[in-house]
């Protein structure tokens, strides 16, 4: 880092002591590079090798032919990607519909922002187990309230059955991300200038309208980041999975996350290699898809409260 | 008619904090109620109510020690990772220099990488160490999977400290470590207690890499000790409660003092 040391002629005047620059930057750099990038390195290297407690041998791409013809791995794709694009259309359109409720000057809006938010602050373990009993087919309030309601063949065992199990888990994460949806968008609807809104009343614009082509053109930015905030966030899924159905049944909830865990330290193959290979072509799709996302939707601004 | 709408307006509204709170209302009752209440009628109050039932939770099933390993672990992670983010924060927003917004970019973009892409691999560096199922090599790797989103919130707000107090700091003949620490810091303060109550909260919640990295009885987290609780009570679903309610509790008292500076740090996390 030193070689940068020499100063431009058209240099601004300011001084630049490398020696506090490198001090005040090396502990933060130390970690990184030791628990975050030479880690992240190694996985590729590791996703070329199969990798056993005591020996390391190189395959070539052998683990990524092995990955192309995995059946299970394209499930769990599939299925983060169906969580991953159905979150944030849930999430974000609930969350902007409260958010203007509470706009349009409720009384206790202030006790409404506060309990809302509360789920997100709960870590997975604890909600996942919360809604284990809140699916439970006994006793769990959904089918006791649907068997209340004379509807007992709607009653199922929701995490047991491969086809409401995925979209039960997507529900459980809407419950817990909304709150925060919304709080986000609040405060951007308080940012926006009064006279805009104002002035679109005076034109005898209504609700409807001002929603619309005043209100939504405004705080887009903002929606555009949550829709990407989200995707992220369910694309590293894991945690509620892995405590309420661990991918079961049938793998209709199986996520690459879960994959990944299961093949490295659950599956007695002891090999590192090939669950490896899986996290760096996640990575990269990740990545891509994030990439995508924020040049499509030309996400430079950045917020500021 | 307006009134009509008001009406159905706060029904939604009402209706929605039912749903949004009403699970931890439950949880909450099912923790002061025994087993044997619960299986007669799943949704009755407490009564009696069963204190006792958080003593016996803490003492019978080793939740002490996953408390304390938890409140070890958090708290040596959040200083470390607020110290030294703040000192790389304050660097990157202070001095231009070359590399300045490299290594800022390097920094940022972390915040997106799944955690796979290090999980495995750390598994093997921590076991090549003999940091492998210890509490230190977990603080660590907590300080690194932190730092990011610590660097990024408190470096846009040393940003915008105006330079004339570091100027007049200096004619007072501070030196740049007394800039950062009697100047900077205590500007900041604000800021820095955002992350520490947002960085509390995450870690004190956080799973997958204490899986990973945790084996041994002795040094569970607390997450890790919920689920081994839930393994080896099963249907004890009393008790499973009273366990979960013991883990929320620390988050709800930071919530009930600090609601506003934590939703103003998820927020601020939350546009990265």
């Amino acid at each position: 880092m030193a070689e940068g040391a020499e100063t431009s002629p058209q240099d601004d005047g300011l001084r630049r002591p490398w020696g506090t620059i490198v001090t005040f930057l090396l502990p933060a750099l130390t970690l990184y590079v030791a628990l975050t990038a030479y880690p992240a390195i190694r996985t590729f290297w590791n996703s070329f090798h199969i990798v056993l407690p005591r020996r390391e041998e190189f395959v070539g791409l052998a683990n990524y032919v092995e990955l192309v013809r995995d059946d299970i791995f394209w499930r769990a794709v599939s299925n983060t990607l169906v969580w991953a694009c159905a979150s944030p259309v849930i999430e974000v359109s609930i969350a902007l519909l409260l958010a203007l409720a509470l706009y349009a000057k409720v009384p206790g809006a202030r006790f409404f922002r506060v309990a809302w938010f509360t789920p997100v602050l709960m870590s997975y373990i604890v909600v996942g187990i919360l809604w284990l009993w809140i699916y439970n087919y006994d006793w769990g309030p959904i089918n006791v309230a649907l068997r209340a309601l004379g509807l007992d063949h709607l009653a199922r065992p929701w995490l047991g059955d491969p086809d409401t199990a995925l979209p039960a888990l997507i529900f459980v994460t809407s419950w817990m991300w909304v709150g925060f949806n919304m709080v986000v968008l609040l405060a951007a609807l308080h940012s926006l200038p009064r006279e805009v809104i104002e002035a679109a009343e005076l034109d005898n614009c209504g609700w409807g309208g001002k929603l619309i082509f005043v209100i939504l053109p405004l705080v887009s930015a903002t929606l555009l980041n949550l829709v990407v905030l989200s995707f992220i966030g369910k694309m590293k899924i894991f945690d509620l999975v892995w405590i309420t159905t661990k991918g079961n049944p049938l793998w209709s909830t199986e996520t690459v996350s879960t994959y990944v865990y299961k093949r490295a330290f659950e599956w007695t193959t002891f090999d590192l290699g090939y669950p490896s290979t899986i996290a760096a072509v996640w990575f990269v799709i990740v990545l891509g898809a994030v990439l995508g996302l924020t040049r499509l939707f030309r996400l430079r601004e950045r917020l500021e409260y | 008619m307006a009134s009509l709408q008001r009406a159905i307006l706060m029904l939604i509204l009402c209706g929605y904090t039912a749903f949004a709170a009403g699970p931890f209302v439950w949880a909450a009752m099912l923790s002061l109620r025994t087993t044997t209440e619960i299986h007669i009628d799943h949704f009755a109050l407490p009564d009696p109510i069963h204190w006792e039932k958080f003593p016996d939770a803490w003492f019978n099933s080793n939740y002490a020690t996953y408390f304390l390993n938890s409140v070890q672990v958090v708290v040596a992670a959040v200083l470390i990772v607020t110290i030294v983010g703040a000192m790389a924060a304050h660097c990157l927003a202070r001095y231009r220099f070359r590399l300045n917004r490299v290594i800022y970019f390097v920094l940022f973009s972390t915040i997106i990488f799944p955690p796979q892409i290090t999980i495995i691999s750390l598994f093997q560096v921590l076991v090549n160490y003999g940091l492998y199922n210890s509490k230190l090599g977990l603080t660590l790797v907590y300080v690194a999977i932190q730092l990011p989103l610590t660097v990024y919130i408190l470096e846009s707000f040393f940003a915008r400290i105006p330079a004339d107090l570091f100027d007049a700091a200096r004619m007072d003949g501070y030196s740049d470590w007394e800039i950062f620490w009697r100047v900077a810091l205590p500007v900041a303060l604000p800021a820095v207690a955002t992350t520490v109550i947002l960085n509390f909260i995450l870690l004190w919640n956080e799973f997958l890499f204490a899986v990973v990295l945790i084996t041994e009885e002795a040094n569970r987290t607390l997450p890790l000790g919920i689920q081994r609780f839930i393994g080896d009570t099963q249907e004890d679903i009393g008790m499973i409660a009273t366990g979960l309610m013991i883990a929320i509790i620390p988050v709800v008292a930071i919530y009930a003092f600090f609601s506003e500076k934590l939703i103003q740090g998820m927020t601020a996390g939350a546009v990265k």
